[in-house]
């Protein structure tokens, strides 16, 4: 409003001016007006005079003489004129030929009158509005300005304008939703008697629900853009984002709270959405999206992020979650969810299934025992090399347990020797601040090959050196040790 | 840094005055050629009004010489023409004039900006 302000009284202050110019321009040719008129007047004498003139031989009048005193004369050749045509010329006419020259100078300046009266008009249009601007700006007058703001993502109306202001990757979850929405029809065909109020019950839930929808998609892809820091952030967010698809409740808050505490917030915290996004997992169906969106974090950052969890408060909720995840998998859309690629994360997904070649490992086994196995070391500032060293956990795991993987044998028989799990983490302490890798899925496969044997790194090399020098024995007092030395060492 | 700025507007702005002087002074000339130009249309109407019984004076100083319609007309008629060709003239000059003055103005406005912005980087580190 203030500005709004500053703009009136600016807008005031060129409006008065503008009205002010005009009317200087009306005064000067109202002035002008005036001469002319006047003019016209003389001129008329004149030709009365002209007119009368001729009717005598000669005239008595007294005749001025200088400028005090007069003195009697006659007037005489009386039609004998000498008229200025202008700019110094003069000419003897008659006293009818003056009149004529009279009149076509009358004409002239009735010329020019009626200019300066079209002149003046037009300025005092101006002044006037002028004047209807002033009031306007003041809101003094009749006239208001109308404005109207435009409103955004007001839901009922501007539904199909969102829709098709759609991204291409929001598609495949609008099938997601059309699928819940299904199952919710049903659910709801099934329970309501009136099946009429109902499915129209439904349908404004649904569009209540595209909406949500929507906005969720948006904040996912703005997600999906912050990916590398904030894949945890996006993934949890969006998780939780997915559970508010679902329930229309309370968890947006909780997904919006979750979003603000992810960015801002240190690792300390994050086992808190950890732990809160577990539960809201448990609390609502998480199995869709928390799978898709879990699953990345499980091969990757949930066995390294998650192991921020210490194992003594949080293996009872991770057991728990797994319990959750478990049983959200086994429902049938998450399968669907599972299998079908509608994000890039997805696709990540995807293919550490088909690499493991089932998910279960990623979240159940390769969770519980890297969890149990692995150190507990807050990865909060750990690089990618921790989080491939948990996936290479997860992904040796999976090969000692499974032989999926093509490359299974070479990394099996070189596991086999430390198929025990407790072994492998004294190896993975050693690639503990090693692991460069930045491409974990593609180079994934071989990287289980080779890493094992050797590492690129040299420091991996003396590491591996050093690590079965390690006795396995120290594993399980050094569990929380050896990561947060690793840790350190990264630091 | 601020002063020499100022300096150099201060000169700018001067330069800038006396382009403007130039070309009121060219518009006012052109003006006054134009009134004269109506006058001369109306004296010509004026002649060609007359016939030869009418003596046509010319007023030159104090004294009203004798012309012959004809020479007036045509004398009234060159002044006409020349009368046009100042105009042109002017109007030329008018608008070299004005160019100028547009350049004046350009380099007057940049140098404002550049004072305005040496102004606020003082006022910045003051």
């Amino acid at each position: 409003m203030a500005n709004k302000g500053n703009t009136d009284l600016e807008d005031l202050g060129g409006v008065v001016r503008l009205r002010e110019e005009n009317q200087k321009v009306v005064k000067n040719c109202e002035s002008q007006i005036q001469h002319w008129k006047k003019v016209l007047d003389d001129y008329e004498a004149l030709r009365d005079r002209l007119r009368t003139l001729p009717d005598q031989l000669c005239y008595e009048i007294m005749v001025p003489f200088g400028s005090l005193a007069f003195m009697p004369g006659k007037l005489v050749h009386t039609n004998e004129v000498t008229v200025l045509l202008g700019d110094n010329w003069f000419a003897k006419c008659s006293a009818k030929q003056a009149q004529k020259i009279v009149e076509h100078r009358m004409k002239h300046v009735g010329n020019q009158l009626d200019d300066v009266t079209k002149t003046m008009k037009n300025f005092e249009a101006r002044v006037g509005f002028a004047k209807e601007l002033e009031t306007m700006s003041a809101n003094k007058g009749d006239y208001v300005d109308i404005r109207e703001e435009v409103g955004n993502n007001d839901s009922a109306i501007t539904k199909g304008k969102q829709r098709i202001a759609h991204k291409p990757n929001s598609k495949p979850k609008m099938d997601v939703v059309f699928d819940l929405k299904e199952q919710d029809e049903e659910d709801e065909g099934k329970s309501g008697d009136t099946g009429s109020r109902k499915g129209i019950i439904s349908e404004e839930e649904l569009w209540a629900r595209l909406d949500e929808l929507e906005r969720l998609e948006e904040l996912q892809d703005e997600q999906d853009r912050f990916s590398d820091n904030a894949e945890v952030n996006g993934e949890e967010s969006s998780s939780s984002s997915e559970e508010e698809k679902e329930t229309d409740a309370a968890p947006p808050v909780n997904g919006s709270s979750l979003k603000p505490s992810w960015s801002s917030v240190p690792h300390g915290v994050q086992p808190l959405t950890d732990r809160k996004r577990e539960e809201e997992d448990g609390s609502c169906l998480p199995t869709i999206f928390f799978s898709h969106m879990v699953e990345p974090k499980k091969v990757r950052i949930n066995t390294g992020k998650n192991t921020t969890l210490k194992f003594s408060e949080r293996k009872e909720q991770k057991e728990n979650s797994k319990r959750k995840k478990k049983n959200g998998h086994s429902n049938g859309p998450s399968h669907h969810e599972l299998h079908r690629i509608t994000t890039p994360a997805d696709i990540y997904r995807l293919f550490v299934d088909v690499k493991n070649g089932e998910p279960i490992p990623r979240k159940s086994i390769l969770k519980s025992r890297s969890r149990e196995n692995s150190v507990c070391s807050d990865t909060s500032e750990s690089s990618a090399a921790d989080f491939e060293e948990r996936r290479m956990i997860g992904r040796s795991f999976s090969h000692d347990e499974l032989t999926h993987s093509d490359t299974s044998d070479g990394i099996t028989e070189e596991d086999s020797p430390t198929a025990v799990p407790l072994q492998t983490p004294s190896r993975f302490e050693a690639f503990s601040g090693l692991v460069v890798e930045k491409d974990p899925m593609p180079s994934g496969v071989p990287h289980l090959t080779i890493v094992p044997p050797a590492l690129p790194t040299i420091l991996e090399r003396k590491q591996e050196e050093v690590a079965p020098d390690v006795p396995p024995p120290e594993q399980a007092p050094k569990r929380v040790s050896k990561f947060k030395a690793a840790r350190l060492q990264q630091k | 840094m601020g002063e020499a700025i100022q300096k150099k507007l201060k000169a700018e702005v001067e330069k800038y005055a006396l382009m403007q002087k130039d070309v009121s002074k060219s518009v006012s000339a052109r003006q006054k050629l134009e009134t004269q130009l109506a006058e001369n249309n109306i004296v010509k109407e004026e002649l060609d009004l007359l016939d030869s019984s009418n003596i046509v004076f010319k007023l030159i100083g104090p004294v009203l010489v004798k012309q012959d319609l004809d020479e007036a007309k045509a004398t009234v008629a060159k002044r006409l023409e020349y009368i046009n060709g100042e105009i042109q003239r002017y109007e030329t000059l008018l608008k070299d004039f004005e160019k100028k003055s547009e350049q004046q103005r350009e380099i007057l406005t940049s140098l404002q900006q550049d004072f305005q912005k040496a102004q606020g980087l003082a006022a910045g580190k003051v």
